[in-house]
């Protein structure tokens, strides 16, 4: 009898939790098509604080409506320390209802990460500080280290990018090539990156390093996204230039994509569940590519 | 006329002992001091490699490999940086810069890292004045200072998992595998 009552509490509890999960997950609104690849995207999310867990509440509730295949990490995946209390804290049990599913993260690496992050399973990098997968046939994504973009890292990516073919192209790493926020626009990174971005096709590009929400107009035809707020936040940091097309910086947040033909939908949710930008892209034809990467604009 | 030809003659005697030696030295190769004095920094670097590489198959401790266990991680971790300090015991400062060394990368580092966008960003995410040693670990706490490509550029490439990086005004030269401090050079930044 004991054990009954028991049951019966364990299941309410668990109808009770998967119903606030819904309502949580209520304003998740991409279209949501059933062939289409999706995934979602955290940055700078290893504090371990009550903000990194109420982001991954909503991170979580979200998959219920939204069945997303894999999160990228931007970066600063455990911020002061990487013992295993760290992994345990700020990453294990936050996230412990998705790794329990089965559902993987890909992580790059931030300058608040020790290099041997590399070596964790669960952020599938392969040992390597810089790597790229095939979520499916068409996508091609690309992990790097921003913290130390050597000559054999941007070699490595020249190699990667003519291999890819017309696949959707799709980088991310730590620190933002264009951004509105304290640190702003790395220059010496852009530098080096955007010619190669250019050359070879790349579509969108994912940052964090900045702990807010901004999405820059396209710049040269590729779509820039910084999400570097699913646990820290500088509040009121984002100096509206003309770069901005939309940004938040008044709470934490998440984002979620979905890549469906030649169209990118993406939605960002704050911690409290209300959207704060979402919509779509189109991909820049192969032809119109062809015309910015031999013009360089 | 005669006199005419002993001047000559001793003229032409004077112009061959004066040039003879230089001719000789000419054909002596040029030597490159620079480039010797980074041949002596890849020789040096090259050693500690191969320290590293008797520590990472020393067969007494568990080898660096991927994991889910976050101990495994940082036992093997540990196991190899001590492994390497024991093997270099005792290591002291400009055992890799030596002086030499030292102003050689000062004058190559000098262009790039007062370029104001580079600055910002070695600033950006350096972690300031923080006590470290050499063959010490790099403070497991502190974030890792970005080095920007055009000043990763203007050094001497490193073999693979050993790095550069600035902590405060000094670049310090990383073992990323075993989270090592294998050399500084003081006050690279102004």
């Amino acid at each position: 009898m004991h054990s009954r009552s028991h049951t019966r509490f364990v299941i309410a509890l668990a109808l009770l939790v998967a119903a606030i999960g819904a309502l949580a997950a209520q304003d998740v609104s991409l279209p949501n098509q059933p062939d289409s690849l999706k995934f979602a995207i955290i940055g700078d999310s290893g504090t371990g604080s009550s903000s990194q867990y109420k982001v991954a509440e909503k991170l979580i509730a979200a998959r219920a409506k939204f069945p997303y295949e894999f999160v990228l990490m931007m970066g600063d995946n455990l911020y002061s320390g990487s013992g295993p209390k760290d992994y345990k804290k700020k990453f294990e049990e936050p996230y412990k209802v998705l790794l329990d599913s089965g559902l993987k993260f890909y992580a790059a690496l931030g300058n608040h990460d020790n290099t041997d992050e590399r070596n964790y399973k669960p952020f599938n990098m392969g040992g390597q500080r810089y790597y790229t997968f095939k979520p499916r046939n068409g996508v091609r994504i690309f992990a790097l280290d921003s913290n130390y973009m050597d000559q054999p890292q941007l070699q490595w990516l020249e190699k990667e990018l003519t291999a890819s073919g017309s696949d959707w192209k799709i980088c991310f790493f730590h620190h933002p090539l264009y951004s509105s926020g304290m640190h702003g626009s790395d220059i010496p990174l852009r530098d080096q990156l955007e010619p190669l971005f250019l050359k070879h096709g790349v579509d969108v590009v994912f940052s964090g390093h900045e702990h807010f929400y901004e999405r820059i107009k396209p710049q040269k035809g590729i779509y820039y996204f910084t999400s570097g707020g699913a646990a820290k936040l500088r509040e009121g940091d984002v100096n509206k230039t003309d770069l901005t097309a939309k940004s938040f910086d008044t709470g934490y947040h998440f984002m979620l994509i979905e890549l469906a033909k030649d169209a990118l939908h993406f939605q960002a949710i704050s911690d409290q569940g209300k959207t704060v930008d979402s919509g779509t892209l189109a991909r820049v034809s192969d032809q119109d590519k062809k015309k910015r990467a031999s013009t360089g604009s | 006329m005669r006199l005419f030809t002993r001047v000559t003659h001793t003229i032409l005697v004077l112009v061959l002992t004066m040039t003879w030696p230089h001719a000789f030295a000419a054909q002596k190769p040029a030597v490159n001091a620079d480039a010797q004095v980074l041949q002596d920094f890849k020789a040096r670097v090259d050693k500690y490699v191969e320290l590293r590489n008797k520590a990472d198959n020393n067969n007494s401790a568990p080898p660096i490999k991927k994991t889910d266990d976050p101990m495994e991680l940082r036992s093997a971790q540990q196991a190899l940086a001590e492994r390497i300090g024991a093997a270099r015991t005792p290591a002291k400062q400009g055992e890799i810069f030596t002086p030499e060394i030292a102003a050689r990368f000062r004058k190559l580092l000098r262009p790039e890292v007062n370029e104001p966008g580079t600055k910002a960003t070695i600033k950006d995410d350096n972690p300031g004045a923080i006590p470290f040693k050499v063959n010490g670990p790099y403070p497991s706490k502190e974030p890792l200072s970005t080095v920007p490509p055009n000043v990763l550029a203007s050094l001497p490439p490193l073999p693979k998992d050993i790095e550069y990086r600035f902590v405060n005004k000094h670049l310090i030269l990383r073992d990323a595998r075993a989270n090592l401090i294998i050399d500084y050079i003081p006050n690279v930044l102004s």
